[in-house]
């Protein structure tokens, strides 16, 4: 390895941040280098110097409110992240429930409207045939009397079933 | 118990990083207040992803690494405020003076602050990182989302004008005295 190149990689040596193989083949020439070993040892204290004025330094701190302040801020975020949730959640439960709710209602009123229906309606009943004294489709139907009073001559029809059921009168 | 979403177990949790996270924030931005700011975002942010914390990585690391992403949007907001404000003043839009150059003025600047700023954004990264907050290569990487070849190449950019900072602004570091 030549001092140039040596030069190159020294930042990295000076924080051990080479990989083994670099390590081996750098501190073979520095300890065959003079020159080279007093640069890697300059940079390396003036590095080591730098970063304990770095650790000397000032830097900004956390005032206890401050930091109560944001670990508040922290945990109220949280809560109403969770009350939101909870919102949310309700905003969608609620339908969830009201469907569950209604279709159960339905299930109920269909089971108990099986078991307790009634006897359905039968056959459509035929309207009531139109009386009329002379009809030959029904006459098989319907059976009229005619009664005729000798008194007066007032006549009267009663029409029946085919049961014989009183159906009607015309005079 | 914090994983499971109890509040009050979070302060001790992160009570130990509360400095350490605010001093790489303060490194990383350069500015009291940004840096401030920069950090409860990142202990907000760090509560609110507690749920997606990868248990087998360092807890310090990963709020290292909320802190920096943080910090590096803060940065990139204000050059694009700072730009945005510069061509409207060319314009002669605006004459009123930009709204972080104020801020920057009036802060004190220590010598360590002022040879991290002869530092581009990632070679200062990964300086404060690996040298400051005593990451080593990998954990840096990650904290970064780089390889680690470019951390090594930025980590020797940035030492070599550390060094060259030193001897310009800072004799006396590199003498001893």
């Amino acid at each position: 390895m030549t001092c140039r190149k040596l030069r190159k990689l020294m930042p990295l040596l000076a924080g051990d941040d080479l990989g083994p193989r670099r390590t081996r083949a750098v501190r073979a020439h520095v300890s065959a280098c003079p020159a080279c070993l007093r640069e890697l040892e300059e940079l390396r204290e003036a590095l080591s110097r730098f970063k304990a004025a770095a650790k000397d330094e000032s830097v900004p701190d956390w005032s206890e409110g401050e930091w109560k302040a944001l670990m508040v801020r922290a945990a109220g975020g949280t809560a109403r992240d969770g009350e939101k949730k909870r919102a949310w959640g309700g905003h969608v439960l609620l339908p969830r429930w009201a469907a569950a709710s209604a279709l159960g209602a339905l299930i109920g009123l269909v089971v108990l409207s099986v078991l307790f229906r009634g006897p359905g309606p039968g056959p459509a009943e035929r309207p009531d045939p139109p009386l009329a004294l002379a009809d030959a489709g029904r006459a098989q139907d319907v059976v009229s009397m005619t009664m005729v009073s000798q008194e007066t001559g007032l006549q009267i029809v009663w029409f029946f079933d085919k049961n014989f059921d009183y159906k009607g009168e015309q005079e | 118990m914090v994983l499971s979403g109890r509040a009050e177990a979070f302060e001790p949790l992160v009570t130990p990083y509360r400095g350490p996270i605010l001093a790489l924030a303060y490194r990383l931005t350069r500015d009291r207040e940004d840096a401030r700011e920069v950090a409860q975002e990142a202990f907000l942010k760090a509560f609110r992803s507690l749920g997606r914390f990868d248990l087998s990585r360092s807890f310090r690391n990963w709020l290292f690494q909320i802190a920096a992403n943080e910090a590096r949007d803060r940065l990139r907001r204000a050059k694009r405020e700072r730009a945005a404000f510069e061509a409207a003043a060319r314009e002669g839009i605006a004459a009123a003076p930009a709204p972080e150059a104020g801020r920057e003025r009036r802060e004190t600047r220590s010598g360590i602050m002022r040879a991290l700023d002869a530092l581009g954004r990632r070679e200062r990264e990964v300086f404060v990182l690996r040298d400051l907050q005593e990451l080593d290569i990998r954990e840096t990487a990650r904290v970064l989302g780089c390889s680690s070849i470019s951390v090594r190449v930025n980590l020797s950019s940035a030492r070599r004008k550390i060094r060259e900072a030193i001897r310009r602004d800072f004799p006396h570091l590199e003498e001893g005295r």
